[in-house]
């Protein structure tokens, strides 16, 4: 580092501090926002992905698990189950609700995405039992184990809507979407609980002999039986994904947009009147014949320095906060992936950049005769 | 039969005229001089005679608008901006009115990054260059001082051993004793012509300061941008 940029940068320790607050700020905000939409991307699509079926049947409307906006007729499964490709085909109901527990005020609700299931196949159920026995009787239900986290959800609760209820009698793992978790309950009791027309079903998962056909046999499939669509678990998974965090991510853009924004203009408002107030001295240089890409490369050194210094500090706080975070509001799911530390560094890169930009272009116009007078 | 010593500065015909038509301004008007090595060429005259221009002209900073500039037998008057630099870098030191050190550079750093600029010297030399030349000017005891810890003759002591490092010919000083009482002034032009002979330097002084005579090979009294008297 050149020694002029280096005793400039370091000589104002409060002007140093603020420019790589500034920056570290917008590094937090980038990087927590990041980890953030990572984290849920993560969940949110994690049990759809995890499911060990090779393709999920839905009804042609239908856009995601989420949502579960689609009707089958029973029938399908067993003309499915007929296909010399397929191995196991497995019933599902699923319908997003709102449930209360029975001991809470019937206004104190919280989401619940319910999962009825073929208890003989097991596909589609619980992923993992935590606690608590499987597969849940008449009547019964296993909750996801974040419910109890964040709702307080006790094995023996009774979770009721409207005159009906399911009680809790285990916990399972790997059915948490952030605003709502999966609850498993039988075909059966799904039926009941739901009123749900005896011969209908929302998915069907399926197995086959050989899953590297599963893009092929899907495709024959879906010639064969019009108005139903054959998704492979990868691709409904990213659907889901899209359904959820589609309605965030402008919002989440803006903000980020917002952190750079802050960041940059904190850089580089300190780094220009840095610069100002050098700017006799960068006219001495001059006048002792010092280039004008000598002085860009003062300022370009403090820049850089500044928006790496900032850029530590504000990672160093990412990976301090973000755990601290996640305990204290568990909906903070936060995931911080080493690509978007990169991408991070490289948006501070930028930032650095252009805060020097315009000091630069300062410089070019100081006129070292200035030097001479006073 | 001894040789002729050496032309550090000549300016010939040297005119320079600032704004166009009517606003048009002369503030250089014909000036011929000359500046051999081992010799101070006291420039005097009233404010806005043309002192400064002649100065910055003479030190590359500034093109004449006609006539010619040649600094050590290289003529400069129609040189690019570059060019300008690097003669400014390598044959011209400056000594200002106001000191001009950088602040945040330590005494020692302030005359080592001007020795450092120049292509022929390393960090190394440009260290041990600027020791032994504040050591000359009796300032070994602050090499480590930045400007705001140094007294006002200190400051200007430090900016006579910066122009004098980076072993240039020509030494341009814009009024070195105007900052300074009579004792530190003395003292300043006393160390710039012992260094000045003792190192073939040509030195051209500007000043409004009549005590600085007494140390000038010749005087010019300058007056509405030309010369009009010789001492």
């Amino acid at each position: 580092m050149l020694l002029v940029a280096r005793k400039n940068l370091f000589a104002e320790k409060t002007r140093l501090a603020i420019s790589i607050g500034g920056i570290a700020l917008s590094v937090f905000l980038i990087g927590i926002l990041l980890s953030l939409f990572r984290g849920w991307s993560e969940k949110v699509g994690s049990f759809v992905e995890d499911v060990p079926a090779d393709l999920w049947v839905a009804s042609d409307r239908a856009t995601d698990f989420a949502a579960a906006g689609s009707l089958l007729p029973d029938f399908l499964g067993r003309q499915l189950e007929l296909v010399p490709e397929t191995d196991v085909v497995s019933p599902l109901i699923v319908r997003p609700l709102e449930m209360s527990r029975a001991t809470d005020d019937l206004d104190d609700t919280f989401d619940v995405q319910l999962v009825g299931y073929d208890p003989k196949s097991g596909l589609g159920g619980p992923l993992e039992i935590v606690k608590g026995k499987s597969p849940p009787g008449p009547g019964e239900i296993i909750v996801d184990i974040a419910m109890r986290n964040r709702h307080g959800v006790e094995i023996g609760d009774r979770l009721v809507r409207g005159p009906k209820s399911l009680t809790v009698v285990g916990y399972a793992r790997g059915g948490d979407f952030i605003y709502t978790q999966v609850g498993h309950v039988t075909i059966d009791t799904a039926l009941d609980f739901l009123d749900f027309q005896p011969q209908g079903r929302t998915f069907f998962v399926l197995t086959l002999n050989d899953p590297s056909q599963a893009k092929l046999v899907a495709a024959r499939m879906a010639l064969a039986t019009p108005g139903v669509k054959y998704i492979p678990g990868d691709e409904f998974a990213d659907d889901t994904r899209d359904r959820i965090l589609g309605n965030i991510l402008p919002i989440l853009l803006v903000v980020l947009v917002l952190a750079f924004v802050v960041g940059l203009a904190v850089a580089g408002l300190t780094i220009y009147t840095a610069t100002v107030e050098k700017q006799r001295e960068y006219g001495i240089l001059k006048a002792e014949g010092f280039t004008n890409p000598y002085l860009y490369r003062v300022v370009f050194e403090q820049s850089m320095v500044t928006g790496i210094l900032g850029f530590l500090v504000g990672a160093g706080l990412t990976f301090l906060v973000a755990p601290f975070a996640q305990d204290l509001v568990p909906q903070f799911v936060v995931y911080v992936r080493w690509q978007d530390t990169v991408f991070v560094a490289g948006v501070t890169l930028l930032m650095a950049l252009l805060a020097a930009y315009v000091p630069i272009r300062r410089l070019a116009s100081i006129d070292p005769v200035t030097v001479f007078k006073g | 039969m001894t040789d002729k010593p050496p032309s550090i500065l000549r300016l010939d015909g040297a005119s320079k005229t600032y704004g166009s038509g009517e606003f048009s301004v002369k503030a250089l008007d014909n000036v011929a001089l000359e500046v051999k090595g081992g010799e101070i060429v006291a420039i005097m005259g009233p404010s806005g005679s043309g002192k400064t221009t002649l100065l910055t002209i003479a030190g590359a900073l500034l093109r004449p608008s006609s006539g010619t500039v040649e600094v050590t037998g290289i003529d400069i008057t129609n040189m690019g901006e570059s060019k300008l630099a690097a003669i400014r870098r390598e044959k011209v030191g400056f000594v200002y009115q106001s000191f001009n050190l950088l602040a945040s550079l330590t005494a020692l750093e302030n005359v080592q990054i001007i020795i450092q600029s120049q292509s022929r010297n390393g960090r190394k030399p440009a260290s041990e260059r600027a020791l032994e030349m504040l050591d000359t000017f009796g300032l070994s005891h602050r090499l480590h001082s930045l400007p705001k810890q140094m007294s006002d003759g200190e400051k200007q002591r430090v900016a006579i051993a910066r122009a004098l490092a980076k072993d240039a010919d020509l030494i341009l000083a814009d009024e070195p004793t105007a900052n300074l009482d009579a004792k530190r002034g003395h003292e300043v032009m006393q160390l710039l012509q012992q260094k000045a002979i003792e190192l073939h330097k040509g030195v051209v002084v500007v000043s409004h300061d009549v005590r600085i005579r007494q140390f000038a090979s010749r005087i010019l009294w300058l007056e509405d941008g030309q010369i009009r008297d010789h001492e």
